[in-house]
C-alpha cells in the first residue's frame, strides 16, 4: 500500500508542476516570422561562437570586434533610424552547444543570425533549426565551408569568406610554381573544414606524400603535435601545408621548433593569425617565412583606410591588440550593415535576403576581391593574396604588392584578379 | 495489483499528454532542453537500475550509449531502416555488448568492476576513430526524419521532443515494471546480502549479468536518442564527462529512486548550464569563469551529495520521511 500511495503522489506532483509550467509558458501564437526581431528602433541579431575552450583562441575576438562596428554605426545613426544590438553566445566550437545556443538565440527573437562560426557547427545548426523553411537569414558565417554557398541547400544562408577549397587551388599553384618536385603534406582537422581543402588540393594537381588528419579539438592534447611532426619529418616532408584553428596550427609549429624541423609551411588563411600564434607561445623565429593567404588588407596595412578606420573603431570600442579576427570581424559587421541598409526601411528576413542576392556584388567592404553574390549563388569573395610572414611578424605581399588570385568553387583555373576596390563610402557607414 | 499497474500507467499517460500540450506552448530552446532531459531520464535510469538496484558500480555507461548511437546510425546510414527500428536494435545490440562485459563483470565487484567500465569509456571513442566505415570523428549523420503529415506543420524541434520524451515514458514504464518485479526485488536482496540471498536459491552471479544487460541496453536508447538532439554519431559525443555527468545526476536525486528521481537529476544537469550562465551574464563574470563555475558546481554537487548523504539526497529525505511515517508500527526498510 505504501507503494502505491508513493507513486500516486508523485504522478499527481509531476502532473501539478506540468500544469503550472504549461500556463506558466502560454505565448501568444506568432503571426508571421518575417519581421521577429525588428522594431522601429532596434534590430536584433545573433551570434555563435566559442569564446571559450581550445579553438577560441583569437576566435574569440571577432564577436567583439562585430559588436565595436554596430556600436559605431549606432552612434552614428544606425540604419534607417534602427539601432542594432548584437547577442553574443559561446558554444565553445561544440556542436551541440551551438545548436542549443542558436536556438536560445531563435527564442530571444532574433532577426538572424551572423557570422556564426565553425564548418560542423553551422551544418547542425542549419539542420535543427530548420533555416530552409523557417527561412531565417544566417548571414556571413565565419567558415570557407564550400558547402555553404549552394542556395539550393541552404537558401537563407550566405558565405562570407572565400572558400577552403578556392584557397587550397590557389596554394597549389604557388607550390608548383616555387616548390616544384617537393615532397608535400598536409594536416587538417578531420571534418569538412579539411576535407574541403583536400578537395581543392587535388583539383589544384598537388600529390601529397603525407596526409594527417586530426580530430576537431584533440590539439588540446600535449602529445599531438608530436605525432604529426615525427611522421612528417620521417617521410622527408619538406612543404607542410596546414587546414586547422590557430590553436593546433601553433601546437605544430612549437613542436616542429622543438625537434628541428624546418620544412615550408604554407597555412589557411583562418589559422594563421600573428597575435594569436604569438599568444599561443609561438616565436617570430618559427614564423618566419610561413606562407599564408588573405582576402582582407594585413593588419599592419595602416594605409588602407578601411584598417585604419577599423583600428580608429577599435581603439574607441574594443580592447585588445588589433588584429586580423578584429579586422575579419569589424568587416563581417561593415557587410551586414550594408545588407541592412539595402533592404530598406520596411526590413523584412526575405527582404534581406533578396538585397544581398541583388545588391550584394556592389556592397562596400575592405576586402580585395568582390563579392559575388548572385540570385543562384551564395558564394562570397573569390580569392585571396599571398603573403610570407617576416621576421618581425608582418605579412609581406608575395611580389611587395597585394597580388590577388581568383578562381571559382569548381574547376576553374586560377587567375590574377584585375578588380579594383571602390574608395571606402564616407566615414565606413554603408551607402 | 492490476489495478495498481493501470493506475501507473494512466499517470504515464497523463504525463505525456500534458508534455505533448506544453509542446505546442514553448520555444525551440525549451524542446531543445526538453529533448536532452529525456536523454538523460533515460541514461539515468539506466544507473539507478545498475547501482541503486543491483549494487554494480559502472562508469563507463556512456560507451554503451555510444555503442546503441552507432548501431542505430550504421542501420541507417547503411540499411536505410525506419527509426523505430532502428531504436529496437540498438537496445538489443547495446544489450549484447552488456552480456559480453557483464559475464566478466559478474566475477568483478567495486572498484574492479568500475575500473573496467572506465576502460571502456575511455577507450571506445578512440577505438571508433579506427574503423573509417564509423565516420571518423566528424561521425555518421543520424537524421530523425521529419513528422507524419497528417500532423501538420511540425519543427524539427518539437519533432525530436516528441520522440525522446515517447522514448523516456516508454523506457521508464519498462524500469519501473522491471523493478517492482521479481528481478527487482531479487536485485536488492543480492545487493544487501548476497550470500543470503544464495541461501535462498538465488544466483547472484546471474542476477548481476541479467541488471547489466538491461542497463547496457537502456543505455543504448538514451544514445539513440543523444544522437537524434545531435544530429551526427560522432565520438566527440561521449566523452568521459558523459559518464561522469549521468551518475551524478542519479547521485543527485537518490541512487535508487527512478520517479521522480531520475527527473529531477536530468533537469538540474540540463538546468545547472543555463542558471550558471544567467548568473554569470547577470553578473558580468565572464565566460571563462562560467565555464568553469558549471563544471565546478556539477562536482561539487556530487561529492557533497557522497559524503553527506551516500546514497544521493533524495534518497535520504525519502527515508526520513517513512521513518517518521512508518515509526509506529517498526517499518524497516
Amino acid at each position: 500500500m505504501m507503494r502505491l500511495n508513493r507513486s500516486k503522489k508523485a504522478i499527481t506532483l509531476t502532473a501539478l508542476a506540468a500544469s503550472v509550467a504549461l500556463v506558466a509558458t502560454m505565448v501568444p501564437a506568432q503571426a508571421s516570422t518575417d519581421k521577429v526581431g525588428v522594431t522601429s528602433k532596434t534590430i536584433k541579431l545573433g551570434i555563435s561562437q566559442p569564446t571559450t575552450g581550445p579553438a577560441s583562441a583569437g576566435y574569440n575576438k571577432v564577436a567583439p570586434a562585430m559588436n565595436s562596428y554596430f556600436k559605431y554605426v549606432n552612434d552614428n545613426g544606425g540604419i534607417n533610424g534602427r539601432k542594432i544590438e548584437l547577442i553574443i553566445k559561446n558554444d565553445g566550437y561544440v556542436v551541440q552547444r551551438a545548436v542549443n545556443e542558436s536556438a536560445a538565440l531563435v527564442d530571444e527573437g532574433v532577426f538572424a543570425l551572423v557570422g556564426s562560426l565553425g564548418t560542423a557547427n553551422n551544418t547542425a545548426v542549419a539542420e535543427f533549426l530548420d533555416l530552409k523553411s523557417t527561412g531565417l537569414p544566417s548571414l556571413f558565417v565565419n567558415t570557407g565551408f564550400s558547402g555553404f554557398s549552394v542556395k539550393k541547400d541552404y537558401p537563407t544562408m550566405f558565405s562570407l569568406f572565400p572558400s577552403y577549397y578556392m584557397e587550397a587551388k590557389i596554394f597549389s599553384e604557388y607550390i608548383k610554381k616555387n616548390f616544384p618536385g617537393k615532397k608535400v603534406g598536409v594536416i587538417y582537422q578531420a571534418d569538412d573544414f579539411g576535407v574541403d581543402a583536400l578537395a581543392g588540393l587535388a583539383q589544384g594537381g598537388i600529390t601529397l606524400t603525407e596526409k594527417i588528419a586530426y580530430a576537431s579539438l584533440s590539439q588540446g592534447t600535449p602529445s599531438v603535435g608530436q605525432s604529426w611532426i615525427t611522421k612528417l619529418k620521417t617521410a622527408n616532408v619538406e612543404v607542410v601545408i596546414f587546414y586547422g584553428v590557430p590553436s593546433a596550427v601553433a601546437a605544430a609549429l612549437r613542436t616542429a621548433a622543438a625537434l628541428a624541423y624546418k620544412p615550408q609551411w604554407i597555412v589557411t588563411s583562418v589559422g594563421s593569425d600573428y597575435t594569436t600564434l604569438t599568444g599561443l607561445g609561438v616565436t617570430n623565429a618559427m614564423l618566419d617565412g610561413v606562407v599564408t593567404g588573405s582576402f582582407l588588407p594585413a593588419p599592419t596595412d595602416d594605409a588602407d583606410p578601411y584598417v585604419k578606420l577599423f583600428k580608429t573603431i577599435h581603439t574607441k570600442y574594443g580592447t585588445g591588440a588589433f588584429d586580423s579576427n578584429i579586422l575579419t570581424g569589424m568587416n563581417t559587421a561593415m557587410m551586414t550593415a550594408n545588407a541592412i541598409k539595402a533592404a530598406g526601411p520596411n526590413l523584412t528576413r526575405s527582404g534581406l535576403i533578396r538585397a544581398i542576392e541583388t545588391k550584394g556584388r556592389t556592397f562596400a567592404s575592405a576586402s580585395l576581391t568582390p563579392p559575388t553574390y548572385s540570385t543562384t549563388s551564395h558564394a562570397g569573395y573569390a580569392g585571396f593574396w599571398l603573403a610570407q610572414i617576416n621576421s618581425s611578424g608582418v605579412m609581406v605581399p608575395e611580389s611587395g604588392k597585394y597580388k590577388v588570385y581568383t578562381t571559382d568553387a569548381g574547376k576553374g583555373a586560377v587567375k590574377v584578379s584585375t578588380y579594383k576596390r571602390p574608395a571606402m563610402p564616407a566615414k565606413g557607414l554603408p551607402k | 495489483m492490476h489495478n495498481h499497474h493501470r493506475r501507473r500507467l494512466i499517470g504515464f499517460a497523463i504525463v505525456g499528454i500534458l508534455l505533448f500540450l506544453l509542446s505546442n506552448r514553448v520555444g525551440v530552446l525549451r524542446l531543445y532542453q526538453g529533448s536532452t532531459v529525456s536523454m538523460y531520464v533515460i541514461a539515468i535510469g539506466s544507473i539507478v537500475l545498475l547501482t541503486g538496484f543491483s549494487g554494480q558500480i559502472s562508469l563507463g555507461n556512456g560507451a554503451f550509449m555510444a555503442l546503441g548511437a552507432y548501431i542505430a546510425v550504421l542501420l541507417q546510414t547503411y540499411l536505410s531502416l525506419p527509426l523505430v527500428l532502428t531504436f529496437f536494435v540498438a537496445v538489443l545490440g547495446a544489450a549484447f555488448f552488456g552480456l559480453i562485459l557483464g559475464v566478466a563483470a559478474a566475477r568483478l565487484s567495486g572498484p574492479y568492476l568500475a575500473g573496467t567500465t572506465l576502460a571502456l569509456a575511455v577507450a571506445l571513442p578512440s577505438l571508433v576513430n579506427q574503423f573509417p566505415v564509423l565516420g571518423g570523428e566528424q561521425g555518421l549523420m543520424f537524421n530523425a526524419g521529419s513528422a507524419p503529415e497528417w500532423l501538420g506543420e511540425v519543427s524539427r524541434f518539437k519533432w525530436l521532443f516528441w520522440i525522446s520524451t515517447l522514448a523516456a515514458i516508454i523506457a521508464c514504464i519498462g524500469i519501473q515494471n522491471i523493478l517492482k518485479s521479481r528481478y527487482g526485488r531479487t536485485w536488492k536482496a543480492v545487493r544487501s546480502n548476497s550470500t543470503a540471498a544464495e541461501l535462498s536459491g538465488i544466483s547472484s552471479a546471474r542476477s548481476k549479468v541479467l541488471a547489466f544487460v538491461i542497463s547496457a541496453g537502456i543505455a543504448g536508447l538514451a544514445g539513440v536518442v543523444l544522437a537524434l538532439t545531435a544530429g551526427t554519431v560522432a565520438p566527440g559525443a561521449f566523452p568521459l564527462s558523459l559518464s561522469f555527468a549521468i551518475i551524478t545526476g542519479a547521485v543527485i536525486a537518490g541512487i535508487s529512486s527512478l520517479l521522480p528521481g531520475s527527473v529531477v537529476g536530468a533537469v538540474v544537469l540540463v538546468g545547472m548550464s543555463q542558471l550558471v550562465g544567467t548568473f554569470t551574464s547577470r553578473f558580468q563574470m565572464g565566460d571563462i569563469l562560467a565555464e568553469n563555475l558549471k563544471e565546478l558546481i556539477v562536482s561539487a554537487l556530487l561529492i557533497l551529495a557522497v559524503v553527506f548523504t551516500p546514497n544521493g539526497p533524495g534518497e535520504k529525505i525519502r527515508a526520513m520521511r517513512e521513518h517518521r511515517k512508518h515509526h509506529s508500527h517498526g517499518g524497516v526498510r
